[in-house]
């Protein structure tokens, strides 16, 4: 601060005796702070540069995580008793994260089929319709497969996220958390 | 007073690298609503775009006078 020019004054370059005219604005406002330099083009743009370099690891990562996610990755649990659910009927759990809408679906006395909720399309909660027998999706018409969860008609390309499901010796149906 | 003519372009490439960090931002909506998906194919060509698109704006700084 001891080198600042005196307001209204002139200032001299090094080894120049030319005199340096204080602009006006320096005039008017003579005070001057740390790191007040302007940013060049460079700096800014290598800013810029960085930001990007920040947004494109958070790209890779999430692509990553989406490669490693699996519906079949939770822990081993119970859903509902078999029992409890009836032939055509549907049980609504949450499977393998609280955040990860589930549904399961009795299809005769033997067969129990369980998917992730989720339309592979945008992500709508799918519902099952009995009299088309069928998974509907309502935001863009999505149709699958009650069995399979494979697509029949609508935007999606992809199948529903199918949950490995037993039921054991207790009558219980249990997500197995791993590939069948 | 006319500007030197790679004043101009120096500008030019800082406004494109602009252009890149906005499309780096639309990038990872997409990145996002792939992850909620679970559309492994989407994110991984959203990935290598983003990366291909930083490769690129470092390229372009490279340009830029001091």
């Amino acid at each position: 601060m001891s080198s600042d020019p005196a307001p209204g004054g002139e200032d001299h370059a090094d080894g120049d005796a030319t005199p340096v005219p204080v602009p006006l604005w320096r005039r008017d406002f003579p005070i001057q702070s740390a790191g007040e330099e302007d940013v060049t083009r460079r700096e800014f743009t290598r800013y810029l540069v960085l930001g990007a370099g920040a947004l494109a690891v958070g790209n890779v990562g999430l692509a990553v995580w989406t490669q490693l996610r699996s519906i079949n990755q939770g822990e081993p649990r119970a859903i509902v008793a078999a029992a409890t659910v009836p032939i055509g009927g549907t049980y609504l759990f949450r499977y393998p994260s609280e955040d990860d809408p589930a549904i399961l679906l009795r299809l005769d006395a033997e067969q129990i089929v369980a998917f992730s909720q989720k339309c592979t399309h945008l992500g709508c909660v799918v519902f099952f319709q009995e009299q088309e027998n069928r998974w509907h999706c309502p935001c863009h018409e999505g149709n699958f497969v009650a069995e399979s969860g494979a697509v029949i008609s609508g935007p999606p390309v992809r199948p529903l996220g199918k949950i490995n499901i037993e039921v054991r010796s207790d009558g219980m149906i249990w997500a197995l958390g791993r590939p069948a | 007073m006319r500007t030197p003519v790679r004043q101009h372009s120096s500008s030019a490439v800082t406004l494109y690298v602009i252009v890149l960090v906005a499309f780096q931002v639309f990038l990872i909506t997409v990145a996002v609503e792939a992850f909620e998906t679970g559309t492994k194919s989407l994110a991984w060509a959203t990935a290598i775009t983003s990366v291909v698109l930083v490769g690129g704006s470092a390229l372009f700084l490279r340009y830029l006078r001091p």
